[in-house]
C-alpha cells in the first residue's frame, strides 16, 4: 500500500511538471499578442510597444523565457500580471478559494445525492419511477448551466426574494464568525444547487447501471443461496462493490468541474477564479495564465491521489497494479 | 421417504416474444446419502433444475409449476422466510464459476463468517474463526487463505473455498452445479477424491451437474441423463454408464474416449439441441436418434421403469 501511494505521488509530480510545460508553450504558442492589447488598438505607440515587449522580457526566444520563468517560480516568484500589475500569487490567493469551496462542496453533494438517486432506481428498477428518473437525468443533461443558474436566479431572487442574486457575501454588512458563515452559504446556495442540478445525473447513471451490473455477478447469488437477506447482501456487498465506478467519475469530474465552474461564477458574480481565467485568455496575461494552470494543476493532481487512495482502500485489486 | 422428491416439475422461461420450456415433466427420487450426477449437453436443463430446487430463477422472468419434496415439504409453497432458514442449513450449492462466487473486495473470512452468521447469530467470533479453520484444513487450504481476497488464489484454491463454504452448515443435500468443469484434470481428481473422502464423515447427499460422464462415473451412485429439458434415462452408474438403453446416452458415451481397451472413433451425437421453445408431440430426441422409427416422431415416450431403479424414457425398449 505504501509502495502504492509513493507511485501515485510521483505520478501526480509528473503530470504537474509535464502539464505546466505544456501549458506554457501552448498560451505563448496561441495567437495574440498580450502587449498588443495594452497598447490599445486606436492609436498604438511602436515605442511603447517595443518598451514592454523588452519589459516583460517577451523579445527573448520562449525557451529562454521558459527558463527564466523556471528560475523565478524557484525563488517562489510567479510574477506580475501585465494587467492589473498585481502579483500573481495574490490573485490567486484572494480567488482560489472560493472556486475550491464551490467545487468541492457541488461536487461531494452531487456525488452523494447522485449515487442515492442512483441506487434508488437501480433497486426499482423497471419501475415508473426508474424510467422517470432516468428520462429526468437525460432533460438536465441537456440543459445549459448558466441558462439554468440564470431561472434560478429569476425564480428564487427576482420573485420569491428569498436568496441573495450574486456574489459569496453582503457586501452592505459586516458579519463576523458564525454570521459570516451563514451569509456564505446562504450566497452559495443557488450556485452550488445550479452545479448540484448539472453533476447529478452523471452520478446517478453511473451508480444506477454500477448497481445493476454488480447485482447480477455470480457472488450475488452466492449470498442468496445463503439465506442472507437482501438489504444485508446489498448494503454490505452490492453498495461496495458498485461505489468504485462512482469514485473513478468523481476524480475525472472534479477536474472538469474546476475548470468548467467559470461560466456559473460569472453568472452568480462569485469572486473565484472563473472570471479571472476568463479575462487572464482573453487579454493574454501569461503570467497569470500559467500560476493559474498552474494552480489548477496541483489542486486536481492532490484530489485524484486522495481519490486513488480511496480507490485502492475499497477494492483491493487496485493496490496490486 | 426420500430426502428430495422431484415431481413433474416444468420450468419455463419467459420472454417478451416467446417462452422457453427449460425442464420439462421432470421426476426424480434422491434418496438420503445418495451421490447422483445429472448428466446432459449445454441447454439441457441441468443448472436451470439446480437453481429451481434452490429457487433462486428470477421471479419474473420464470414460471415453475409441479412439486419439490424436501424432507415432505414442497419447497415451491415456502414463504420467503422460510426458505430463507432452509437455505445453506439444509442444501447449499457449489457454483460454477468459483472464481466469481465471493465478493472481489472483501477478504474469503470476513465472508466466510458473514455467512456463518446468517443461521447463526449468536455464536463467538472465536467459534466462528475456529468452525472456518476446521473447513480449510477438510479441504486442505492453509489457514492463510482466512485473510486473502478472493483474486489472490488459484482457481482450484478458490473452488476449494467454495466447498468449504457449502459445508459450513452441515447441509443435508449439496448441489455442485459444473463446480469441477472449470479445473485441470488433476486439480478435478484432487477435489473429486476430497469430496468422496468428506461425504464419508458426513451425512451429507450429492447431487452433481456436470456435461463430463467421467466426473459422473468416477464418483456417484446413480445418474441422471437429460436432454433438451427431459429426464431420458437415470439408474445406477453400473447400470446405466455399462449398459445404456437410450440411444441418447449411448452416443453420449460413444462421444468420449476410453482410457482402456481398443481405439475406436469417437463418434457423438450429430445435430445440435431441440429448440426448447416448441412443443413436442414426439420424442425430443427423434430427429437426432438413429434408431429413430415412425412412433418416435408421434409420440412422446413414457418413461418405462425397469428392475434396479432404472428408468428409460424411450418407445424402442422392449420389442423394436
Amino acid at each position: 500500500m505504501k509502495k502504492y501511494i509513493w507511485k501515485k505521488i510521483f505520478t501526480g509530480i509528473l503530470t504537474i511538471i509535464f502539464s505546466f510545460c505544456f501549458t506554457f508553450f501552448l498560451i505563448r504558442c496561441a495567437p495574440g499578442n498580450p502587449i498588443k492589447i495594452l497598447a490599445g488598438t486606436d492609436n498604438p505607440n511602436p515605442e511603447l510597444i517595443e518598451h514592454l515587449t523588452i519589459k516583460y522580457g517577451l523579445d527573448k526566444p520562449v525557451s529562454v523565457q521558459f527558463i527564466n520563468y523556471l528560475k523565478n517560480i524557484l525563488k517562489g516568484d510567479f510574477g506580475y500580471s501585465y494587467i492589473s500589475n498585481e502579483s500573481v500569487t495574490k490573485l490567486i490567493k484572494e480567488r482560489i478559494f472560493p472556486t475550491i469551496l464551490l467545487t468541492l462542496t457541488s461536487s461531494i453533494l452531487s456525488l452523494v445525492l447522485g449515487t442515492f438517486f442512483g441506487v434508488y432506481a437501480a433497486r426499482k428498477v423497471g419501475t415508473c419511477m426508474d424510467k422517470f428518473m432516468c428520462g429526468l437525468s437525460y432533460i438536465i443533461d441537456a440543459t445549459p448551466g448558466f441558462w439554468l443558474g440564470m431561472i434560478l436566479i429569476l425564480i428564487f431572487s427576482s420573485t420569491f426574494n428569498i436568496l441573495p442574486t450574486s456574489g459569496m457575501y453582503d457586501i452592505r454588512e459586516d458579519y463576523k464568525g458564525a454570521y459570516h458563515v451563514l451569509d456564505v452559504i446562504k450566497h452559495m446556495i443557488l450556485p452550488c444547487i445550479t452545479l448540484c442540478i448539472i453533476q447529478i445525473p452523471l452520478y446517478f447513471r453511473i451508480a444506477r447501471s454500477s448497481v445493476l451490473h454488480i447485482i447480477s455477478e455470480d457472488f450475488v447469488l452466492t449470498f442468496r443461496a445463503t439465506g442472507m437477506k437482501e438489504d444485508r447482501i446489498f448494503n454490505k456487498y452490492v453498495l461496495r462493490n458498485a461505489i468504485i465506478p462512482t469514485i473513478t467519475m468523481f476524480s475525472l469530474s472534479l477536474a472538469f468541474t474546476i475548470s468548467g465552474v467559470a461560466l456559473i461564477e460569472i453568472v452568480f458574480a462569485w469572486p473565484g477564479m472563473g472570471r479571472l481565467i476568463m479575462d487572464a485568455i482573453k487579454n493574454r496575461d501569461y503570467p497569470l495564465l500559467t500560476g493559474i494552470y498552474l494552480m489548477i494543476s496541483i489542486s486536481i493532481c492532490i484530489v485524484m491521489i486522495i481519490t486513488d487512495i480511496v480507490y485502492a482502500l475499497i477494492d483491493p485489486r487496485i493496490r496490486y497494479e | 421417504m426420500a430426502l428430495l422428491e422431484i415431481k413433474n416439475l416444468n420450468i419455463t422461461y419467459k420472454t417478451d416474444k416467446k417462452e422457453i420450456k427449460a425442464v420439462k415433466d421432470f421426476s426424480l427420487d434422491v434418496e438420503a446419502k445418495d451421490s447422483i450426477g445429472i448428466v446432459g449437453e449445454s441447454g439441457s436443463g441441468k443448472s436451470t433444475l439446480a437453481m429451481g430446487i434452490l429457487k433462486l430463477l428470477p421471479k419474473e422472468t420464470t414460471k415453475i409449476t409441479g412439486k419439490i419434496l424436501f424432507n415432505g415439504v414442497d419447497l415451491l409453497k415456502l414463504s420467503e422466510e422460510k426458505l430463507r432458514n432452509l437455505r445453506w442449513r439444509d442444501i447449499s450449492v457449489v457454483f460454477q464459476k468459483s472464481m466469481n462466487s465471493l465478493s472481489p473486495v472483501h477478504k474469503i473470512g470476513f465472508q466466510m463468517e458473514d455467512i456463518y452468521r446468517v443461521h447463526e447469530p449468536n455464536v463467538s467470533d472465536e467459534e466462528v474463526r475456529k468452525r472456518i479453520l476446521e473447513l480449510f484444513k477438510f479441504v486442505n487450504l492453509s489457514d492463510r487463505v482466512y485473510t486473502l481476497y478472493p483474486h489472490e488464489l488459484s482457481g482450484g484454491m478458490m473452488q476449494r473455498v467454495s466447498i468449504a463454504l457449502s459445508l459450513i452448515h452441515y447441509p443435508k443435500l449439496l448441489i455442485l452445479d459444473e463446480a469441477t468443469t472449470a479445473l485441470d484434470v488433476v486439480t478435478q481428481g484432487q477435489i473429486l477424491d476430497e469430496i468422496m473422502k468428506l461425504e464419508e464423515g458426513l451425512d451429507l447427499t450429492r447431487m452433481m451437474i456436470t456435461h463430463d460422464i467421467s466426473v459422473v462415473a468416477s464418483s456417484c451412485k446413480k445418474v441422471v441423463v437429460m436432454y433438451g429439458g427431459c429426464l431420458l434415462e437415470s439408474g445406477y452408474v453400473q447400470d446405466v454408464l455399462i449398459n445404456p438403453k437410450h440411444p441418447y446416452t449411448q452416443g453420449l458415451l460413444d462421444s468420449f474416449p476410453a482410457l482402456t481397451g481398443e481405439k475406436k472413433n469417437l463418434r457423438g451425437i450429430p445435430g445440435s439441441i431441440p429448440d426448447l421453445s416448441l412443443e413436442y408431440k414426439s420424442c425430443i430426441f427423434a430427429n437426432r436418434c438413429k434408431k429413430a422409427r415412425d412412433i418416435c416422431f408421434k409420440k412422446v415416450p413414457e418413461t418405462k421403469i425397469l428392475p434396479n431403479e432404472w428408468n428409460v424414457a424411450c418407445h424402442l425398449l422392449g420389442g423394436f
